[in-house]
């Protein structure tokens, strides 16, 4: 198997590493970054727990190579928050329920972040739609789409 | 204290860590030297293992360990049947039966290794269909027959009952098999350390059965097993005992001298998960005139697949639990569980209450209708109440049915809805409920149901609550967090609650029927007033007061005339000094006063019940035969509701996850085979596919219960598919009695009430 030397700009800080071609973008932040926020959660791009920002838009990393990430901006869950400050939405998720087990949240928060940086006022059906690329098993989505619409409203001040 | 410290919305005490991203399941976890284990399974739902060739996968550079049936304890394991081998040894019995393991030094070199082993088979024909399983000369899953187990309950006269019974009606339901569809695959990590000890970190419901089961399986000492839970990523009762990989990933550990790890994907997961018990259910009911329910036939057929697990105790459930959500005095019962050479089937979220919920909610529905009555007055009239004993002889302590049915009927819109004229056109709406009742706890592992708390007060005045009750999502360290501290005296943010772990955890059963915040939160109530007892008497020595006139309130302790006071820290740390280094370290343990089945199904297993009620509206399109949830509405009676954040967001993931083996999800098997076992596939409700989600709580008081509360969440699982058929049947008159309720069922169901209008 070939290796590559890859650099990418990676919460906000600039990395280099050595992949192999065929290494997953989810396995390389995983597994060589130790990076496990980012989950794996069915690794055929249908859950969306490992859904991370690539150059400011939602990605399952599990459908992509970490070759591939040569020269993009990427943001995981662990990059949300700045230092002991919560992003808007984690906020939101824990305030409203947008979580239990947690598993599927970092792919949750990113897809959210993902639509708050498009849509600032999203209504609940927009909220829907664009957090339908992802599952959770145990909100029932109630508490997420209440958690984002609240962090929508935060960041627009009302 | 300003508030208290229940019965307020409050985020989980583990939410930062789970929105940080730094909350840590099994699968996340590394130990130096890890290596990575990969399963083969049988591609055959009934085959003999003739021979099995390792030898090409041994010699792969990187492989540390293959192996086999040959190689694994002979001992078989097994919940009361004794019937499954670590890895299959002469005989698969379904498709997806783990035949042989790689241990290599990465997951890749692991799934190379699979491809080289080499096993012949030699196919036998397999028994498929649960309805043939009793038929003669069909193939044997086990010696001994196909039939797991029976059960036959007589109550009462039946007989004479449905003589006397105005109105009678019967009919057959069949219920599908359900994944429980946690977002975390199984995933364990296992070492042998080097004092020999085998040391397992695994997404588990219950660590201490997991060590049981890791003893029984792997033939050692239960005290040379220590079994830790990180974070779970849901478990829906499938990650109770009735997994397998855990297993197999604890033996190939004590094959090599390094730690192994064993992640499953999810068609793994989805081959060997635990999906619910599929069950046909004749059900024949009698009732008066007036809707008083006289009598009541009921026949089982429940399919456990190839190994039983769990599965005779779900059947029970589904035989004889709803019976007792009503006053009816006669019952006649039989229930089979058989196998088929299919994955094993066992505990779901509901433990077989649901399958049975949607045949007498449908049955119920159906009958109202015959006698020109109101379902929920039905309900309403036939329902159990406090302090009544059911024909079961449970006894029921609060019971807030009524009111359950009151608000979902009023936030609906129920009369309003029902009396509406029948539109025609494309879109069809109609209203639906049912209810259903569950337990709080149940005294059937063992003849206990207990738990214990073990609680240290540290020097600085926060505690530290030890517990073998898992949290798998559902909040329960945060209940016991809350108990502990609204009855110390201290504020939520100032306990922590330790992750279960064998070696240092109190002996509990775990994370099943509905148990932790009725018996745990009981068990946390006595450990904190025990430690608060403690620490007035302390206070009273030091401050030269009697301890009766103290209070620990918000971390402080005052006397009732303000004269003197101490921070909790200081008395904390004045116990130390003069109590010869003793900190304040007590326990509390509650068993609940409740009884194990007698050899006929009677007796009160529980220290309380919980109701709950749903009432829907749906829209179906008789063109495509969609059918779309339009309102929602779930009550549910859980006492006084600890964390109302946490009860609803239980009930809204029920009834969605209901919502999901009504309409959306279904195992497909193509000769015994799944075809289906992926995310795309088998289809689980995504944000899009439903509305905003009410949750309602009625809260009584349980007297047997942690101030006041009972438990939530399983309850409510159990009214939505029946309340689903139900307004399907107001909006376009098509009865579906077998789930789930697909668009070909409606139109098949439209095209005969069609040709049945025109004949």
């Amino acid at each position: 198997m070939s290796h590559h030397w890859i650099s990418l700009t990676l919460n906000g800080e600039t990395i280099e590493a050595e992949v192999p071609a065929n290494r997953l973008l989810s396995d390389f932040l995983r597994d060589q970054l130790a990076l496990t926020g980012t989950k794996r959660g069915c690794e055929t791009g249908v859950c969306g727990a490992c859904s991370i920002l690539i150059d400011g838009e939602v990605s399952k990393s599990c459908l992509s190579l970490a070759v591939q990430a040569h020269g993009k901006t990427i943001t995981t869950v662990e990059g949300l928050a700045q230092g002991q400050a919560l992003h808007v939405l984690q906020a939101a998720f824990m305030e409203h329920g947008g979580l239990q087990c947690g598993y599927c949240t970092p792919g949750f928060l990113i897809a959210a972040a993902d639509l708050l940086s498009r849509n600032t006022s999203p209504d609940d059906a927009e909220i829907r739609k664009a957090l339908s690329g992802n599952i959770c098993r145990c909100t029932g989505y109630q508490g997420i789409v209440d958690a984002v619409r609240a962090a929508a409203e935060n960041l627009n001040g009302t | 204290m300003e508030t208290s410290a229940i019965g307020q919305a409050r985020p989980q005490i583990n939410a930062r860590e789970k929105v940080l991203g730094r909350a840590r399941y099994a699968g996340d976890l590394k130990l130096a030297g890890m290596l990575h284990a990969r399963l083969l399974r049988a591609p055959h739902a009934h085959a003999r293992i003739v021979s099995v060739d390792t030898s090409a996968a041994r010699a792969l550079a990187g492989v540390r360990a293959v192996a086999t049936g040959a190689d694994v304890p002979d001992r078989r394991w097994g919940v009361g049947h004794k019937q499954q081998h670590v890895l299959a040894r002469g005989v698969v019995r379904f498709v997806g039966e783990e035949v042989a393991a790689v241990v290599a030094e990465t997951p890749e070199i692991a799934e190379e290794a699979l491809d080289l082993i080499r096993v012949e088979y030699e196919e036998l024909a397999p028994l498929l269909d649960p309805a043939l399983s009793l038929d003669p000369g069909v193939p044997q899953v086990h010696e001994g027959g196909n039939l797991s187990e029976e059960i036959n309950i007589d109550r009462g006269d039946v007989d004479a009952a449905f003589a006397g019974a105005d109105l009678i009606h019967e009919e057959t339901y069949t219920t599908h098999s359900q994944y429980p569809g946690y977002m975390e695959p199984m995933a364990t990590l296992a070492e042998v350390d080097g004092a020999g000890r085998l040391n397992v970190w695994t997404s588990t419901q219950s660590v201490f059965l997991a060590r049981q089961r890791l003893a029984e399986a792997l033939d050692r000492p239960i005290s040379s097993i220590r079994v830790i839970q990180p974070t779970v990523g849901g478990g829906f009762g499938g990650k109770i005992i009735e997994e397998r990989s855990s297993v197999i990933a604890a033996f190939l550990a004590t094959l090599v001298d390094r730690p192994v790890r064993l992640g499953l994907s999810r068609l793994d997961d989805i081959l060997s998960g635990c999906f619910s018990v599929p069950a046909t259910i004749r059900l024949k009911m009698g009732m008066t005139r007036d809707g008083t329910i006289v009598a009541k036939e009921v026949d089982i057929l429940a399919d456990c697949g190839a190994y039983a697990g769990l599965a005779g105790e779900v059947m029970t459930v589904t035989a004889m639990r709803s019976d007792n959500m009503q006053r009816i005095r006669n019952i006649r019962t039989r229930a089979r569980l058989v196998y088929t050479h299919t994955m094993p089937r066992g505990a779901f979220r509901g433990f077989g209450g649901a399958q049975m919920s949607f045949a007498l909610n449908s049955h119920m529905a159906t009958m109202a209708e015959m006698l020109g009555l109101d379902v929920i007055e039905l309900h309403r009239k036939n329902a159990i109440g406090p302090g009544e004993t059911s024909v079961h002889d449970w006894k029921i302590g609060s019971c807030e049915l009524p009111a359950c049915l009151d608000q979902v009927s009023e936030a609906i819109g129920w009369g309003e809805k029902r009396s509406r004229a029948k539109a025609g056109g494309v879109l069809r709406r109609g209203v639906g409920m049912a209810a259903a009742m569950h337990v709080s706890g149940n005294r059937t592992i063992g003849n206990w149901d207990g738990s214990t708390i073990l609680l240290k007060v540290n020097e600085d005045g926060r505690a530290v609550v030890h517990t073998g009750e898992s949290d798998m999502g559902q909040g329960a360290f945060t209940m016991l967090a809350q108990i502990c501290a609204e009855t110390l005296g201290i504020p939520v943010a100032h306990v922590t609650v330790a992750a279960p772990d064998t070696d240092n955890s109190p002996y509990c059963i775990g994370t099943l029927a509905s148990r932790v915040t009725i018996n745990g939160g009981m068990a946390m109530v006595k450990a904190a007033e025990e430690a608060r007892a403690t620490i007035l008497a302390a206070a009273a020595a030091k401050l030269g007061c009697d301890a009766e006139d103290l209070a620990l309130v918000d971390g402080v302790i005052r006397s009732a005339d303000g004269a003197h006071t101490a921070p909790l820290a200081e008395i904390c740390r004045y116990h130390i000094y003069r109590h010869g280094g003793e900190g304040i370290y007590v326990k509390g343990s509650h068993d609940p006063q409740t009884v194990r089945f007698d050899g006929d199904f009677r007796g009160n297993i529980a220290p309380a019940y919980s109701f709950a009620a749903q009432a829907v509206e749906v829209e179906v399109d008789t063109e495509t035969g969609q059918v779309r949830l339009v309102e929602t509405y779930l009550s549910d009676d859980c006492g006084v509701a600890i964390n109302p954040l946490a009860v609803h967001g239980q009930s809204n993931g029920a009834a969605v996850q209901a919502l999901g083996w009504t309409l959306y999800e279904e195992l497909h098997f193509e000769g015994g085979r799944v075809i289906n076992g992926n995310l795309a596939d088998y289809t689980m409700a995504t944000a899009d596919a439903v509305p905003m989600m009410h949750s309602m709580i009625v809260e009584g008081y349980e007297p047997n219960g942690p101030l006041g509360a009972k438990g939530a969440s399983e309850t409510a699982i159990l009214p939505g598919a029946a309340a689903i058929a139900n307004a399907v049947y107001d909006a376009i008159g098509v009865r579906i009695t077998d789930l789930p309720i697909t668009p070909e069922k409606i139109l098949a169901g439209l095209a005969e009430l069609e040709e049945a209008s025109l004949a």
